[in-house]
């Protein structure tokens, strides 16, 4: 009985691993904001970095674009070369962004929203639910558009399909190209959505409106080597150890990035740098407190299911009435029969059929003998499928079948858990 | 046996049961199922049309050639006259302003009472010095006349050149002297040396004579001897008693007598000669005019010498005059040049007080009933100060439009915006119905002075009814461009491998009708707010993908909003 139950929650276990790893899988993978090197590249040779900077840092725009003027060079450097035929496609793409509140004003109402104010192409990093209408990018002619979502966009024009409406944003018009759907939900509203938001223009931010200054930076680039783009990155944008957390998205879903956070438990909260992570970021923290707790239990279900597994198997090894020499012996034979075998058929091509008459008759009875004790495989096979069809009834009976069996000289793991249960009833 | 056996039937039957009816509940809903877990995608065709980028921005409205009006003084306004907005004739009262004294007047009078009172010390200098300084009348004159620093250089020059000559008589002066008076010396000594021979020849004639006449006498002694030695040896050798020794003795003093007569003949000779030659000496040196030569020569000599010495001692004295005046200048140049500086620092203190005053005259003139008017006629455009508040140097009172002068805005647009721009553009304003008779033309793109490497400054001429002040925003552009291939800008995608459209695709089964995304490389030509241009291998009139509920991929079957 216990076997059973033990076997039970073996498989139970399993399979809760299982679940896990989808559940586990699935979430990592409906973070769009860290899937930007899937969708940039089919290969796997594109990395995702993000750097988050301190408040102190004082990133300009400048700097940035001079990091972009020394990426191409890091890459041919690293010998990594355009392939692609259409003569647009870029080799890497990056965005920056900076957090800020603006006044959006209509002739309707005005509100007062977080924003942020965005550089470069933004919106393939984090793409939105649209309800209306498209991105901009950072790098358009204009920098004079807005992404608002739902709630501003309700309140500045009673309506979400407002995409080429015009709002003022500090008495300078500027056009709304799409309306988004703010990501609802208790890790998103805990992450910082929980207010009105709307995209501008960094541009737009630093005249208009009040800003943090950049403080986010995120680049998708090839790295043909592992680690490539991320070290690159933080040598380039590091600035000092304080100032700045390095990311890189790519991989920070990963089983082996997943199995670093566990022992970090605890000390995962302690922050020491004043640095205001973005929502996305503190989503993406989020769930990866998430996996790790969902990882720990993932492997606990599986350390428990293989223990399980390897402790029945140790049993079965030591009870199963064969030595590893029998198994070679025993196939070493076949191998001759059937080298016999087919030298026979051979000859009888040639006409001398007796030998091959001989072989066959004699192969036919040993098949048989094999059957009864000699073929271990087949016959672990055969034992538990009688254990389970034929021991759903009483113990007693199955006692009375593994005894029988075991006459014949190989015994069932479980028969001898139960032989061992008897025995200690009788003392 | 046959109790397990039926049972297990059952169980089948059961499950196949179960099993059918799941089935057929999938089969059903299987358009629904399939519905909802497609992703669903807004689309647009592709379509040809125009493409008109567009550079947008706002500037303030400025007066194209501003007036300022300025008020040099603080000074507190009573009141304004005019209002922004308002059209003013030149003259026209813009401000009224306090009957107070303002700082600068009070300031002003300071000065004047400082410019005073140093004119009083200088004047008081000047009378000090007149008392203590000893002064000719001439002097005080020559200075009152105001000094002519040429004319006391030429009176020095003149002097130094009068010491120059006296130093140039001077010297052969002092030179013949000498030569003279060495001349008389010589001629003085040759006389005394002269006077020295006449005195030997006078001695020696007298030794003369007297050494003749002794000779004279020695010779008739001599004579006397010899006659009585002939006398003797006649009587000697007559005498025949005188032996030969006798004979002998007589004959060698006749001969010794002999002898000496013939000495003394010959002294007397010598005598007489010696005689005839000191007479002769003493006859010549009697007849000689030596003497009379020297002492006229002397005389002669001493005459120019007193003539020298006379014109030495008048030239000495000259040098010795004009240096004694040459000195006496040097003090009175002195004086006269003190004199001058005080006289000079009278004059300057003198025109500080007319300054000043004039300048306090003005002022005070301003200070009370002043108003500031306008110099030209135009439009007040700003007003910078209200009733009761202070002007100030510094900063217009008020700006006024000139007449007739067009009106400016500008903003700053990235280097990228300038280029699709050129001079003459026609802007449009962004809300155009606000004004209708307003026409703004781009004027100039120049480099920003604040970034001029990144950025372009665009300065438009406005004209119509706008005042300064207000703010305009203008889009501005090329005309628009024709284009085969349109779609909206949220249809382009962008990979590793470039951008892209995903367009749809149709396809015919069983079950109806089956929509798959498909990618399209594309190449964007040209964009605008809405729409991009694109160059690509399509026939035109495809559906593109704008937006969609999932993410969509090429190959995979999406489904199309209900709308479409």
């Amino acid at each position: 009985m216990k076997k059973i139950i033990l076997g039970i929650s073996g498989g139970i276990s399993f399979l809760f691993f299982l679940i896990l790893l989808f559940i586990g899988g699935h979430l990592a993978k409906a973070q769009s904001s860290q899937q930007m090197a899937e969708r940039w590249s089919d290969k796997k040779d594109v990395a995702q970095v993000s750097c988050f900077f301190s408040v102190n840092s004082k990133i300009t725009q400048d700097q940035i674009l001079e990091f972009e003027h020394s990426i191409d060079k890091a890459l041919q450097d690293a010998s990594v070369v355009q392939e692609a035929e259409n003569p647009s496609a870029r080799l890497w793409v990056d965005a920056y962004s900076a957090d800020g509140k603006v006044t959006l004003s209509t002739d309707r109402g005005s509100v007062e929203a977080d924003a942020i104010g965005i550089g470069g192409d933004f919106f393939l990093f984090h793409p939105q639910e649209l309800l209306s209408g498209g991105y901009f990018s950072g790098n358009d002619l204009m920098q004079d558009y807005c992404v608002i979502d739902q709630d501003t966009a309700w309140q500045l024009f009673g309506s979400s399909d407002v995409a080429g409406m015009m709002v003022y944003i500090g008495e300078v018009p500027h056009i709304v190209t799409g309306v988004i759907q703010r990501p609802q939900g208790r890790l998103e509203e805990a992450a910082g959505l929980d207010g009105t938001l709307v995209y501008v223009s960094y541009q737009t931010l630093e005249e208009l409106g009040t800003s943090n200054g950049i403080n986010h930076y995120e680049i998708v680039m090839p790295s043909p080597i592992t680690g490539f783009a991320y070290n690159y990155v933080k040598e380039q944008l590091g600035r000092s150890e304080k100032e700045v957390e390095v990311v890189e998205n790519t991989s920070r879903y990963s089983l082996v990035s997943r199995l670093k956070l566990i022992p970090e438990f605890g000390t995962r909260s302690m922050n020491g740098k004043a640095i205001i992570y973005p929502y996305w970021e503190n989503i993406a923290r989020g769930y990866e407190d998430i996996l790790a707790v969902i990882t720990f239990f993932e492997a606990l279900f599986l350390a428990y299911a293989l223990i399980l597994g390897l402790v029945f198997f140790g049993i079965w090894w030591k009870h199963k009435g064969w030595t590893l020499r029998d198994a070679w012996l025993r196939v070493k034979d076949k191998a001759e029969r059937r080298m016999e075998l087919s030298r026979a058929r051979h000859k009888a091509k040639k006409g001398d059929t007796q030998e091959l008459e001989f072989l066959e008759l004699t192969a036919k009875p040993s098949r048989k003998k094999s059957g009864s004790g000699k073929r271990p495989f087949s016959r672990i096979g055969k034992s538990a499928k009688t254990g389970k069809s034929g021991r759903s009834g009483k113990p007693g009976k199955k006692e009375k079948a593994g005894k029988a069996e075991g006459g014949s000289g190989a015994l069932d793991a479980a028969d001898i858990l139960d032989l061992e249960d008897l025995e200690n009833a009788e003392d | 046996m046959n109790e397990n056996g039926n049972k297990k039937r059952e169980w089948v039957k059961t499950a196949a049961i179960i099993f059918l009816s799941i089935m057929l509940v999938l089969t059903f809903f299987s358009n629904t199922i399939m519905n909802y877990s497609l992703p669903e995608v807004a689309t647009q065709y592709v379509q040809p049309g125009t493409v008109t980028a567009k550079i947008r921005g706002g500037g303030t409205v400025e007066s194209g050639d501003p007036y300022e009006v300025k008020v040099t003084e603080t000074r507190k306004v009573s009141s304004v006259a005019v209002r922004v907005g308002d059209e003013v004739q030149k003259g026209d009262i813009l401000f009224y302003l306090e009957d107070a004294e303002s700082e600068e007047l009070k300031a002003a009078q300071e000065r004047l009472e400082e410019a005073q009172e140093a004119l009083e010390d200088a004047r008081e200098n000047y009378q000090l010095a007149l008392l203590t300084e000893a002064l000719k009348e001439s002097d005080i004159r020559d200075v009152s006349g105001g000094v002519s620093v040429s004319a006391y250089r030429r009176k020095i020059t003149d002097l130094w050149n009068t010491i120059f000559a006296a130093e140039d008589e001077i010297e052969p002066l002092q030179k013949k002297e000498a030569e003279l008076e060495a001349a008389i010396n010589a001629y003085k000594t040759q006389e005394s040396y002269e006077s020295s021979l006449d005195t030997g020849a006078s001695l020696r004639l007298p030794a003369a004579e007297k050494a003749k006449e002794n000779a004279l006498e020695a010779l008739r002694a001599m004579e006397t001897a010899l006659d009585a030695a002939t006398t003797h040896y006649n009587a000697i050798v007559d005498s025949v008693s005188a032996g030969d020794a006798d004979k002998k003795a007589a004959e060698d003093a006749l001969k010794k007598a002999k002898e000496n007569h013939t000495n003394a003949v010959n002294a007397y000779n010598t005598a007489v000669t010696n005689y005839n030659n000191a007479v002769q000496e003493k006859n010549n040196r009697d007849a000689s005019p030596i003497h009379a030569n020297l002492n006229n020569g002397i005389a002669a000599f001493e005459l120019e010498l007193a003539t020298v010495k006379k014109d030495l001692e008048a030239a000495t004295a000259k040098k010795t005059e004009a240096q004694n005046e040459l000195e006496s200048l040097g003090v009175t140049i002195g004086t006269a040049k003190n004199f001058d500086d005080m006289l000079d620092a009278i004059a300057k203190a003198q025109k500080a007080v007319d300054k000043a005053q004039e300048e306090v005259d003005e002022l005070t003139a301003k200070s009370i009933g002043a108003t500031i008017t306008a110099d030209i006629a135009g439009t007040v455009t700003a007003i910078n100060v209200t009733a009761g508040n202070n002007t100030s140097a510094a900063m217009p009172v008020a700006v006024l439009q000139p007449e007739g002068k067009g009106y400016t805005m500008s903003f700053s647009v990235t280097n990228e915006q300038a280029k699709r721009l050129s001079v003459g553009d026609r802007a449009e304003l962004v809300n155009s119905w606000w004004y209708d008779d307003v026409e703004v033309v781009l004027e100039s793109i120049k480099p920003d002075p604040q970034e001029p490497g990144k950025k372009k400054r665009l300065t438009f001429t406005v004209t119509g009814s706008v005042t300064a002040g207000q703010t305009l925003n203008v889009s501005v552009g090329q005309k628009s461009a024709n284009y085969d291939l349109i779609v909206p800008n949220s249809a382009i995608r962008e990979d590793s491998n470039g951008k892209f459209i995903l367009i749809v695709e149709s396809r015919q089964t069983p079950l109806g009708t089956r929509y798959t995304a498909a990618r399209v490389d594309v190449q964007v030509l040209a964009s605008d707010d809405n729409q991009s241009a694109i160059s690509a291998g399509l026939s035109g009139y495809e559906y593109v993908i704008t937006t969609s509920t999932k993410p969509v991929e090429a190959g995979k079957q999406v489904r199309l909003t209900d709308n479409n």
